[in-house]
């Protein structure tokens, strides 16, 4: 398939304007050129014809009167700069010049004057075109031929062309010129539209097209920004429906595991009923912890406000997650005891939400936690938590942080198949990032990169 | 025969409030259920009092935080709101109307039960420096502010100030560490025996409480200071 690169359409309405204005100014410029040329070769015959007129009574009349031989009176006149002057008279030709190539320039006229009419014509035998005019001189036996080349009229002729020329060239790149101030113009809205429909693809709902007055583009803005709006309401109740469904099974759910915690005391069970007791709990526990992340998740999503920041060691915050989940924290390595704790500014309890939630999945799925390193990189603070696992292969590490993703399509995990997804949110909210890469020593490695604090941030 | 402590359990929700009246008479204690505020208002004025209260946020008619707001002059008795509101102003809320504790739903009842525990038992001297008293001047400027631990009472000026169960808890705490910080994470372990997962606010809320009571001028304390970034901290005047 052969890819054809289109022109943009600006470049197209810019093109348009500038061939308009070729067409344009080149058919002024040969309407006027012909014009001219017409109106001057017009003029130059007429000239032509009188001066022979003139000239041939002049020659007849000293031919009548004097008796004198054709060369002599040829001799007295005194033709007009460019002009030649030739007689023929009994057969034989005279010319006022010394060159005898009168027969041949006035060929075109002969056969006229031969039969005792005027005649003007072109003759093509001199560079440039000269005009022959010949005229019966009957009185005398004779006929007269004036040829004149008009030099004068070609270099006329040719300066109107060049300044023609000239114009239409001018006004072609004027109509360029204003062809791409016009589409500059005219694609400006739309130039607008495409900023702020890429802005809302970029996930910017908060985007819109400011209200104009011009009622051509009234229509596209309104529909634009209503465009914009549904999307935002949609998306919006897209996120709030898993919320409110997991919002009004709280109290359900409450009383289930309440209620289950009194049968799971009783003292008279049978060992049948214990076990579907037992397997009652596990099962409604996983659905708690499954509300609840739903819950979290839902408002990340909306980007509720948690608690108020606060400024705490990346190490510090690290050591209390390992506690809260149960690991000693003699697994975490990577910084000197010495050197100074990289502050990070954050929502304390989902950041250790984040964590625990890391360290739960080394322990579920990685083969148990077998480092956590805590490093500064300039302005960025690095965790890295390490498994002993299998590694997760590079064509799941994206999608193991989507929503319900199972590494492997395993489906009988115990979790609630949201905590990496909580993660991922909960460190992007901070402006960080999380992924996952091979361990140095085999194992996963789940990357989490924060800022560091600023100073005064606190 | 000991007097059962009696918990009034205030939830809309008939199964939840059945269930934990189950659990909670299981424990020891002695429930008084009310499905409004209303009633359960009725059980706080009654001479008997209540010791404890749980209580649900979303009540049809007047609710919760309206509840705490009336029965806090009435009573001490600390009080854990049960809610599946979990917005930062709506806890903040509750505990600024007065209830000592906060627990979102779902929850397991065993951290309820945890939580009760904690907000009834007296701060333990065990692990607290030793004293040669347990009495602490706090200000000998403006009227001395006489903190009798053994007593369980604050005094200006020989005029004794109330405090909740809570409060008296966390200046015990405080006192115990006078000129020291505390961080807010360690004063919820020391005062809420809250994990790592409990929410700083709740600090932030009681002690904004206590100050009201210990400070001669609230807004620019003097006693109980604000160390940025850190936590608080007890000073003598």
């Amino acid at each position: 398939m052969t890819l054809r690169r289109r022109r943009g359409l600006r470049s197209a309405v810019t093109a348009a304007f500038a061939l308009g204005a070729l067409l344009i100014s080149a058919a002024l410029a040969a309407g006027t050129y012909f014009s001219v040329r017409h109106f001057l070769v017009e003029q130059r015959e007429r000239t032509a014809l009188r001066q022979a007129f003139t000239d041939s009574a002049l020659v007849r009349d000293n031919l009548q009167t004097s008796g004198a031989e054709v060369s002599e009176v040829l001799g007295s006149l005194s033709p007009p700069a460019g002009a030649a002057i030739y007689v023929r008279r009994h057969g034989e030709w005279y010319s006022s010049q010394l060159d005898s190539a009168g027969p041949e320039l006035t060929a075109e006229v002969q056969p006229v004057v031969a039969e005792g009419s005027a005649a003007l014509g072109w003759t093509d035998r001199t560079d440039p075109s000269a005009v022959v005019v010949g005229v019966p001189l009957p009185a005398v036996d004779a006929e007269y031929y004036e040829v004149s080349v008009p030099e004068e009229l070609d270099r006329t002729l040719w300066t109107l062309a060049i300044a023609l020329a000239v114009c239409a060239a001018v006004t072609t790149l004027a109509g360029a010129v204003v062809g791409r101030s016009v589409s500059r113009r005219v694609l400006g809205p739309l130039h607008d539209v495409a900023s702020a429909a890429v802005r809302v693809s970029a996930g910017d709902l908060t985007t819109r097209l400011d209200a104009t007055d011009d009622p051509d583009l009234a229509a596209l803005v309104g529909s634009f920004n209503h465009m914009v709006d549904a999307l935002r309401h949609r998306i919006e109740q897209d996120a709030r429906f898993a919320a409110d469904v997991a919002h009004e099974l709280r109290t359900p759910v409450t009383t289930l595991t309440t209620s289950l915690s009194l049968l799971e005391h009783a003292p008279d069970l049978s060992p049948r009923t214990g076990q579907a007791v037992e397997l009652m709990t596990r099962e409604l526990d996983r659905f708690r912890r499954a509300l609840d992340d739903l819950l979290t998740l839902g408002k990340l999503d909306a980007g509720h406000p948690g608690a108020e920041p606060i400024t705490i060691g990346a190490r510090e915050l690290v050591v209390q997650a390992l506690r809260a989940s149960g690991h000693d924290p003699i697994v975490l390595t990577g910084t000197p005891p010495d050197a100074t704790d990289p502050p990070v500014r954050v929502d304390r309890v989902h950041l250790l939400r984040a964590f625990t939630n890391l360290f739960r999945n080394a322990d579920v799925h990685g083969g148990g936690l077998s480092a956590v390193e805590v490093e500064r990189i300039d302005d960025l603070v690095e965790v890295r938590v390490q498994d002993r696992g299998p590694g997760v292969p590079a064509a799941e590490r994206a999608r193991i942080f989507e929503r319900f993703a199972r590494a492997g399509g395993e489906k009988d995990g115990t979790g609630s198949g949201l905590g990496l997804s909580i993660v991922q949110q909960a460190v992007r909210a901070h402006g960080g990032d999380v992924w996952c890469a091979d361990g140095a020593i085999g194992g996963a490695v789940f990357v989490v990169r924060l800022p560091v604090a600023t100073e005064g941030a606190s | 025969m000991e007097r059962m402590t009696r918990l009034l359990v205030l939830e809309d929700d008939a199964g939840l409030r059945a269930s934990l009246r189950m659990v909670l008479e299981d424990e020891g204690y002695q429930v008084l259920e009310a499905e409004d505020a209303e009633r359960g208002l009725e059980i706080v004025a009654d001479p008997e009092g209540v010791d404890l209260m749980l209580v649900d946020l979303m009540l049809r008619g007047m609710d919760g935080f309206s509840f705490i707001q009336r029965a806090r002059p009435q009573t001490e008795a600390p009080i854990v709101v049960v809610s599946a509101r979990d917005g930062v102003e709506d806890i903040v809320a509750a505990l600024e109307s007065g209830a000592d504790d906060y627990v979102t739903k779902p929850f397991l009842v065993d951290e309820v039960k945890a939580r009760l525990k904690a907000l009834l038992r007296r701060p333990s001297m065990s692990g607290a420096p030793q004293r040669e008293a347990d009495v602490f001047v706090l200000d000998s400027h403006d009227g001395p502010l006489v903190f009798d631990r053994g007593a369980a009472a604050l005094t200006r000026d020989g005029v004794e100030i109330h405090l909740t169960n809570t409060e008296f808890r966390l200046l015990s705490a405080l006192v115990d560490h006078v000129g020291l910080v505390l961080s807010r994470s360690s004063l919820l372990e020391h005062v809420w025996e809250r994990g790592f997962f409990g929410d700083e606010r709740i600090v932030d809320v009681h002690v904004r409480r206590l100050r009201k009571k210990l400070e001669v001028d609230p807004s620019s304390p003097a006693i109980l200071v604000t160390v940025r970034g850190l936590g608080y901290r007890l000073d003598r005047r």
